[in-house]
C-alpha cells in the first residue's frame, strides 16, 4: 500500500467518524423524533410523565402518561448565551490582539500572549467553579441589581435581576473562554502574516493608526471571521461551565438578560440520570434528539459563516 | 543596458530639461552614522553621499549592514524596539534624526521598495491610491485616476493591468506585484527611492524588467539600491558603495569599482574570494 493510500484511509476515518456519530444519533433518536414530531422544537415542556404508573401507547410507542418533550427553551438558551458571548468576545479579542501586536514591546509580547493562551487551556470545569464561587455572588448581589436599576432603558435589562445564575453570566464566562481563540489567531496574523504590509504602509507615510485601520485590520478580516466561527462552535457546545452557572432553567424562556437558562449541551448532562429512569427509553432517545439538534445547529452556523466568508470575498473583490 | 531599448510601455516621459540635469547635487549626506540594535552596534561611522538622479548601489556580504543603512534613510528602523541612530543623516540639507522631524513627511519624500513584494490585499487601483488617500494628495476621482494611471505607466505596468484595475492585487504575478509596489511608491511623488534587493525574489527575465525600470526612473528620481547581485550593481548603478561588517570600505564610480578597486577587501569581494 502506498503512502498516498494510507493517508487517504486515515483522512476518511475522520470523515467517517463524523458521519457515524450523526447517523447513530439519527437512528437512535428516530423513535423520539416520530413521537415528538415538529412540536419538539416549538414546545416549551420537558416532562418525563408519571414514572410510577404503567406506560401507555402513543403513535404506536409505549410512553409514560403525561410525557411531553419540547426544547424551545433550550434552543433559546443556547443561541442567546452564545450570541452574548460572541458579541462581547469579538471586540475584546480584537482589542487584545491589537494591543499585543502594536503596543507591547516584542520581549513582553510573548509573555503576555502566553498568559492569554493559557486562558484557553484551562479546563472548562475550572471556569465553572470560579464562576460559581466568585463571579455569581458579585454579579448577583452587586452588578445585576445596579444594571437592572440604572440601565433599565435598554430592552431586556430591566426587571428582576435574579441571583446571578443566568443568561448574562453564562454569556460572560463563555466570552472569557473564547476570547483567547480570537486573540491568539488574530495576533499571529497581525505580527507575522501582515508584517510586510505594515512596512509598506509606514513607508508610504501612513501613521501607525492609519496602517492598523486601513491595512492591517482589513487584511485580518478573514482570520477574524474564521476564528469567530471556531469560537462560536466552542460556545455552542460548552457544557460543564454553563451547567454550573446558568441556573438550569426548565421549561422557561428567559424574560431578561438575568434570567436562568439551560443550554442543550448542559441539559443533556443534567438530565441523563433522570431520563434513564424512564422504563420506555423514550426520554433518553429524546435527549439524543437534543444532541442531534445541537449538531445540526453547529453545522448550520458553521456553514452559514463559511458562505459568508465566500460571498464576502467575492463581494469585496468586486467592490474593490 | 541601453535605455533606448525600453519597451513602449514606459512612456512616462519627464520634461526634456530634467533629462539633462547632470547628477551632482548631493541630496543625501551621511556623516558619522552609528546605528545600534539595543546594545549591539551594527553601523560604524558611515560616511556617504548620494547625488541627485544617480543610482547608488550598496553591495556587501550578508549581515554587513547595507539594508539597515538603507532603512536609516527613511527611518523605517524606528519601528524596531531598541534601535537607535547616532550621527548625521541629511536629506535636502535637513538632519532627519533631529528632534521633531516629521517622519511621515520624510517617508513621503523617500519612498521604499522592499525585497518581497508586499501589495495590500486590495484591488490594483486601490493599492496605488492608498498613498494618495492617506496623504490627501488627490482632490477628486478624476485626479486620483490620472495619478493611478501615470504611476502605473511609470512602473511599466499600465498596459498589463489597465483592463483589470479592480482585480485583487494578489492575483498578479510576482514581477507584476513588485512593479505594482513601485507604482504605489511613485504615486505620492517621492524624490528618492530606496530599493532593498527589489529583484532578489524574481526570475531573470522579470529582474531585467525591474532593472530597466530603475534606469528609466533614474531620470526623475534619486535611487539607492541594495543588491546581492554584483552584475546587477554593475549593470544599473552609477556609483557603488561596498559595505563590510558595518563599515563603508569604499565608494566609487561603479566602473572604477568593478575594474580597479582601490581597496584589497573590495577586490576580494568582487572577484568572489569571499561573500
Amino acid at each position: 500500500m502506498k503512502f498516498r493510500h494510507l493517508i487517504a484511509v486515515l483522512a476518511s476515518v475522520v470523515a467517517l467518524a463524523l458521519l457515524a456519530i450523526v447517523v447513530f444519533l439519527a437512528v437512535y433518536s428516530w423513535p423520539a423524533i416520530r413521537m415528538n414530531g415538529a412540536g419538539f422544537l416549538r414546545r416549551n415542556t420537558w416532562n418525563l410523565g408519571n414514572l410510577y404508573s404503567d406506560p401507555i401507547l402513543r403513535h404506536g410507542r409505549e410512553v409514560m402518561p403525561g410525557a411531553s418533550y419540547g426544547i424551545l427553551f433550550l434552543i433559546a438558551g443556547t443561541l442567546l448565551s452564545t450570541l452574548i458571548a460572541v458579541i462581547l468576545a469579538i471586540p475584546v479579542g480584537v482589542g487584545a490582539a491589537i494591543f499585543l501586536a502594536e503596543a507591547v514591546p516584542a520581549g513582553m509580547r510573548s509573555w503576555i500572549s502566553f498568559f492569554v493562551e493559557m486562558l484557553a487551556a484551562i479546563p472548562s470545569v475550572v471556569f465553572g467553579l470560579w464562576g460559581y464561587v466568585v463571579v455569581i455572588p458579585f454579579l448577583g448581589h452587586h452588578l445585576y441589581p445596579w444594571m437592572a436599576h440604572h440601565l433599565k432603558f435598554i430592552p431586556f435589562f430591566a426587571g428582576h435581576s435574579g441571583s446571578g445564575y443566568g443568561l448574562l453570566t453564562a454569556g460572560l464566562v463563555l466570552c472569557l473562554m473564547i476570547v483567547p481563540l480570537i486573540t491568539a489567531t488574530l495576533r499571529d496574523a497581525l505580527v507575522t502574516q501582515l508584517a510586510t504590509q505594515r512596512d509598506a504602509s509606514l513607508a508610504l507615510g501612513a501613521s501607525r493608526f492609519e496602517t492598523l485601520w486601513s491595512v492591517l485590520l482589513p487584511g485580518a478580516r478573514r482570520v477574524l471571521i474564521g476564528s469567530s466561527i471556531l469560537a462560536t462552535g466552542r460556545a455552542l457546545g460548552e457544557t460543564m461551565a454553563v451547567l454550573m452557572i446558568s441556573g438550569n432553567a426548565l421549561n422557561y424562556l428567559p424574560r431578561n438578560i438575568y434570567s436562568p437558562i439551560s443550554t442543550m449541551a448542559s441539559f443533556i448532562v443534567s438530565q441523563l440520570d433522570s431520563a434513564l429512569q424512564d422504563p420506555t427509553g423514550i426520554a433518553v432517545r429524546s435527549l439524543a434528539e437534543v444532541a442531534l439538534v445541537l449538531c445540526v445547529i453547529s453545522v448550520v452556523v458553521n456553514g452559514a459563516a463559511r458562505l459568508l466568508i465566500y460571498y464576502h470575498g467575492r463581494w469585496s473583490a468586486r467592490m474593490a | 543596458m541601453n535605455p533606448t531599448s525600453l519597451p513602449p510601455a514606459l512612456h512616462f516621459t519627464p520634461p526634456a530639461a530634467a533629462n539633462r540635469v547632470e547628477p551632482g547635487r548631493p541630496v543625501i549626506g551621511v556623516r558619522g552614522l552609528d546605528f545600534f540594535y539595543g546594545p549591539a552596534q551594527v553601523l560604524f561611522g558611515i560616511e556617504l553621499q548620494v547625488r541627485e538622479r544617480e543610482i547608488l548601489a550598496l553591495i556587501g556580504p550578508s549581515g554587513c549592514g547595507k539594508s539597515t543603512f538603507l532603512r536609516c534613510l527613511n527611518r523605517m528602523n524606528d519601528t524596531i524596539p531598541g534601535a537607535h541612530a547616532r550621527g548625521l543623516v541629511e536629506i535636502d540639507g535637513h538632519n532627519i534624526y533631529a528632534p521633531h522631524t516629521n517622519v511621515i513627511g520624510l517617508r513621503r519624500k523617500v519612498g521604499m521598495i522592499f525585497q518581497r513584494s508586499n501589495p495590500f490585499p486590495f484591488s490594483i487601483a486601490e493599492n496605488v491610491a492608498y498613498g494618495l488617500k492617506i496623504n490627501g494628495l488627490a482632490k477628486n476621482r478624476s485626479e486620483r485616476m490620472a495619478r493611478i494611471e501615470s504611476s502605473l505607466r511609470a512602473a511599466g505596468l499600465w498596459d498589463e493591468v489597465k483592463d483589470r484595475l479592480n482585480k485583487p492585487a494578489l492575483s498578479l504575478s510576482g514581477g507584476q506585484q513588485q512593479r505594482l509596489c513601485i507604482a504605489r511608491a511613485l504615486a505620492i511623488e517621492p524624490e528618492i527611492l530606496l530599493m532593498d534587493e527589489p529583484a532578489s525574489a524574481l526570475d531573470p527575465i522579470t529582474t531585467t524588467r525591474i532593472e530597466e525600470l530603475a534606469l528609466e526612473l533614474k531620470t526623475r528620481y534619486t535611487i539607492v539600491i541594495v543588491t546581492h547581485n554584483l552584475q546587477q550593481a554593475a549593470r544599473i548603478s552609477d556609483r557603488t558603495s561596498f559595505f563590510l561588517m558595518g563599515r563603508v570600505v569604499e565608494t566609487d564610480s561603479t566602473q572604477r569599482m568593478f575594474t580597479n578597486p582601490s581597496r584589497k577587501e573590495t577586490e576580494d569581494y568582487i572577484t568572489g574570494r569571499f561573500g
